[in-house]
């Protein structure tokens, strides 16, 4: 049997590192009949098999996909650079990890865009796959490409190479778009610009670049988006499941062989967030709150239990303790996954809802490390970015920890924030020694053992749709300078420092609230072999500022520029629910210090409660 | 088999697993088959044996670990179980959890242990242009000489080993139409002298310089049979 490409891609797999990762085969897969399917929609994750199996979104719309019978969504990961080179060298396609297809015979190709730094990716997997990168260079027999996900929400560096995007929610707007796909093949009318045309004006939630013109001032900010049909919309609103409980969720998983980074059940209990960190984006696209019912969540935990055969369920959410149910949530999936020996897992949270209470519940406890996010070192900071959480809450915590015999705790900071100050750095320091110290006066500390205290901290990032989206970040230099000044404050031993690279923060910046014309540096980085940029050993500070320079920009125009309130930004296209009023009242909050109450307690008018949403804590409009 | 009503968490009844891992899931590794079974265990429902420790797990023990890039026709895993199931219910249950490539040919009691297996049979075929009737004689004069001196790499570091004796049996042919090299060998399997086929094929390739282009010439390692220890007796 001599297929070409399926037996050079055999071959290949004996001389890379890991062929678990490009084996398939797995358990749970979904194989069907491709002459019996209408449309073939490849997921695509642009970072490696062991991390796109991991994610939760693709779990989702990979089954919601696969229950449409006239669909086959098959799955697609970014090759190491070690199966990339041999896949150059011996002129094997991307393929498809379920068919073994290569990408370019699909009809839709749909990608996850869960961080800047994996454009590169995206466009190396389309150039792996043979086809143009720019959706302009792609013929009507090519594949849709199609992207989703949190960068989607500005698209703009990567408008140019995506035939559209799926902005918000995917479940019910995938399968729609792909049906309205089916329709035209099979009565004939269809080509790639009407069925655009099509899906914009149609499926809610399409957002396609090409149909919207952008004119610049001569200052280089964006002028207008102009859109070029009558019937489209001028902003492209999210979508949203409004009720969680009916939306759907996989009751099973594909089971990857090898160990991957979420390798386990992960339940997602609900959408939104009711704090309003001003910093954090997720925090605002998500809006608004919608809540799972734990009598659900119970029958999807057992169901995926069965169905998986895992140990762990992981109870995933943006801040998990903020679930109103998550009393009565623990208690009821305790009353199985103890006999069963399953262990419950709750990756986020927060120290004001630390409690031995919930920590006996869950299995952390087994490890001897436990992680908070103060985000900031000073109490007046932490109230610039609306952590509302405070310096006692946190002691508390650590010494709940502390009582149950840990020895460890990572503490998460940002430097760079807006109005932060040497005051709040040396308050990062500062508030770590206080930490040992806390261990040390804790007197059912472990004996014997002195405590280590980690901190890890991060380069601030200014997102869209937040409330510091018009702040500048700061310089590759002043940060350089603000984390030695941090290193240089580290005096206690029992205080490990790490800290983020500045200058992968700083492209990342430049991308987040990027425009198109950053789609020719983009298309440069992909010609020079760019890819894994997320992976510092192959992140390349001075390529990346060449091909940026090369395409004309200035990546301080993008990162380190203070925009004004009316300056129009590339993102205003989408519309994610919250107002820019709203954000724009919680940046004037910021620098004020003033802090804004969770969604729980006061409505702040954030305006996503126009979108809907069941079991949410939104005054309904 | 112990009768239904006997079997209890504190007398579990042993249950032998003969599996096939054939196909793309040759690369997969035998830690993350372990990892594999265990999950597959919990999907079937069996009442498979939990260890009592402070972290209970699933009592498992493979036969012959399987390095990567071999398939096999014949794997054995060995669980217990703490209530009374058919070994026609337990293989039922198993291949409605596993796939073709990974799935159950057998279940039954065990006859033998483990320590008592002696050999294991490889079927190896070598695709490769320098394939001839010539290099067929060559290859088995290779593995007839005495001594066969080759380098082990061990956790103590390496060690030069003769791997004759190692040797049970092995024939040669070439299968002019198909271009292959086909090889079987009948290799020692014991814990303390366990051959890997792999062996064989380093020793060609350092011999022979075949098989240095992975593109033009590649070769499949099957293992198809386990014996005891007089090479004759199929283990059970």
């Amino acid at each position: 049997m001599n297929n070409g490409y399926r037996e050079r891609l055999d071959n290949i797999l004996r001389a890379v590192q890991k062929p678990g990762r490009y084996c398939g085969g797995e358990y749970g897969q979904v194989l069907k009949n491709k002459d019996e399917v209408k449309a073939r929609f490849a997921f695509c994750f642009p970072d490696t098999y062991e991390i796109g199996m991991s994610n939760l979104g693709i779990r989702i719309l990979y089954g919601a996909l696969n229950r449409e019978n006239d669909i086959w969504c098959e799955r697609a990961y970014a090759p190491w650079t070690d199966m990339e080179e041999m896949m150059i060298k011996y002129d094997v396609p991307l393929t498809a990890q379920e068919s073994g297809d290569p990408l370019s015979v699909f009809d839709i190709i749909g990608f996850t865009l869960q961080y800047e730094m994996c454009y590169t990716n995206v466009l190396n997997m389309i150039k792996l796959s043979g086809l143009p990168l720019r959706s302009c260079d792609r013929s009507d027999e090519m594949p849709i490409i199609i992207g989703g996900g949190p960068c989607s929400y500005n698209p703009e560096p990567i408008a140019d190479f995506f035939d559209c995007f799926s902005i918000g929610e995917g479940e019910d707007a995938l399968i729609e778009f792909t049906k309205l796909y089916i329709e035209m093949k099979e009565n004939g009318t269809y080509n790639r610009r009407d069925f655009l045309h099509r899906a914009a004006r149609e499926v809610g939630g399409i957002y396609v670049p090409s149909f919207y013109d952008v004119t610049y001032n001569d200052d280089g900010t964006v002028k207008a988006y102009t859109p070029i049909f009558d019937d489209i919309p001028k902003r492209i609103t999210k979508r949203i499941m409004k009720d969680m409980d009916k939306a759907y969720f996989p009751d099973k998983v594909v089971m990857p062989y090898i160990e991957t980074v979420q390798d386990r059940i992960m339940l997602e209990v609900y959408r939104g967030c009711i704090r309003g960190c001003r910093f954090c984006q997720a925090g605002i696209i998500y809006r608004p709150v919608r809540e799972k019912s734990p009598e659900v969540l119970c029958k999807q935990a057992k169901c995926l239990y069965e169905n998986t055969g895992y140990d762990e369920i992981s109870l995933s959410s943006l801040s998990i303790s903020d679930y109103t149910e998550i009393e009565k949530l623990t208690t009821s999936l305790l009353e199985w996954t103890d006999k069963k020996k399953v262990s419950l897992s709750l990756p986020s949270l927060r120290v004001d809802s630390f409690t031995k209470e919930l920590m006996d519940k869950i299995a952390t406890v087994r490890s001897s490390s436990l992680t908070f996010a103060p985000e900031a070192g000073t109490q007046r900071l932490r109230d610039v970015i609306n952590k509302n959480v405070f310096e006692d809450d946190l002691m508390r915590a650590v010494n709940v920890a502390f009582d149950a015999g840990k020895t460890q705790v990572k503490l998460y900071f940002m430097n760079g924030l807006p109005t932060e100050t040497s005051e709040d750095l040396e308050g990062i320091a500062k508030l770590a020694t206080r930490v040992v110290d806390e261990y040390y006066h804790n007197p059912n500390h472990k004996k014997g053992k002195s405590p280590q205290v980690t901190i890890s901290v991060a380069c601030f990032v200014p997102k869209p749709f937040t409330a510091f989206q018009w702040e500048p970040q700061d310089t590759v230099d002043m940060l350089n300078e603000k984390l030695d000044y941090l290193g240089s404050c580290v005096t206690d031993r029992k205080v490990r420092y790490t800290h983020h690279e500045p200058h992968t923060s700083h492209i990342e910046a430049v991308l987040a609230r990027g425009d198109r014309r950053l789609g020719r540096a983009l298309e440069l980085a992909c010609e020079e072999g760019f890819h894994f940029d997320a992976w510092d050993e192959h992140f390349n500070y001075e390529k990346w500022l060449s091909v940026i320079d090369a395409a004309g920009l200035d990546p301080a125009f993008y990162a380190n520029r203070r925009r004004e309130y009316d300056e129009v930004l590339p993102w205003d296209i989408i519309d994610c629910g919250v107002t820019k009023e709203f954000l724009i009242r919680e940046h004037k909050n910021a620098l004020a210090e003033k802090t804004t109450p969770s969604c729980r307690e006061k409505c702040s008018g954030c305006g996503a409660n126009k979108l809907g949403g069941e079991r949410s804590c939104c005054p309904q409009k | 088999m112990l009768p239904a009503k006997m079997i209890s968490d504190a007398n579990p009844q042993p249950i032998r697993i003969k599996f096939r891992k054939v196909g793309m899931l040759r690369y997969i590794s035998h830690l993350d088959l372990q990892r594999t079974f265990a999950k597959v265990l919990v999907r079937s429902g069996i009442p498979a044996w939990y260890t009592q420790g402070f972290n209970p797990h699933a009592k498992m023990v493979f036969a012959l670990p399987l390095s990567v890039g071999t398939q096999s026709e014949c794997e054995y895993l060995d669980i217990r179980l703490r209530e009374h199931m058919t070994v026609g219910e337990i293989k039922y249950r198993l291949n409605q959890v596993l796939t073709d490539e990974l799935s159950v040919i057998d279940v039954y009691e065990p006859q033998e242990k483990f320590q008592d297996i002696g050999f294991a049979r490889y079927e190896i075929e070598i695709f490769s242009p320098n394939a001839d009737e010539e290099l067929a004689e060559k290859t088995k004069e290779l593995f007839t000489m005495k001594p066969i001196m080759m380098t082990k790499h061990t956790k103590s570091g390496e060690k030069e080993i003769d791997i004759s004796p190692l040797i049970a049996s092995l024939e040669v042919g070439y299968n002019k139409e198909k271009n292959v090299l086909a090889i079987s060998a009948l290799l020692s399997a014991t814990p303390e002298n366990y051959l890997s086929p792999e062996m064989l094929i380093t020793k060609m390739k350092d011999s022979f310089g075949i098989l240095s282009d992975i593109m033009s010439e590649h070769y499949t390692v099957f293992r198809t049979e386990v014996y005891m220890g007089d090479g004759k007796t199929v283990f059970r």
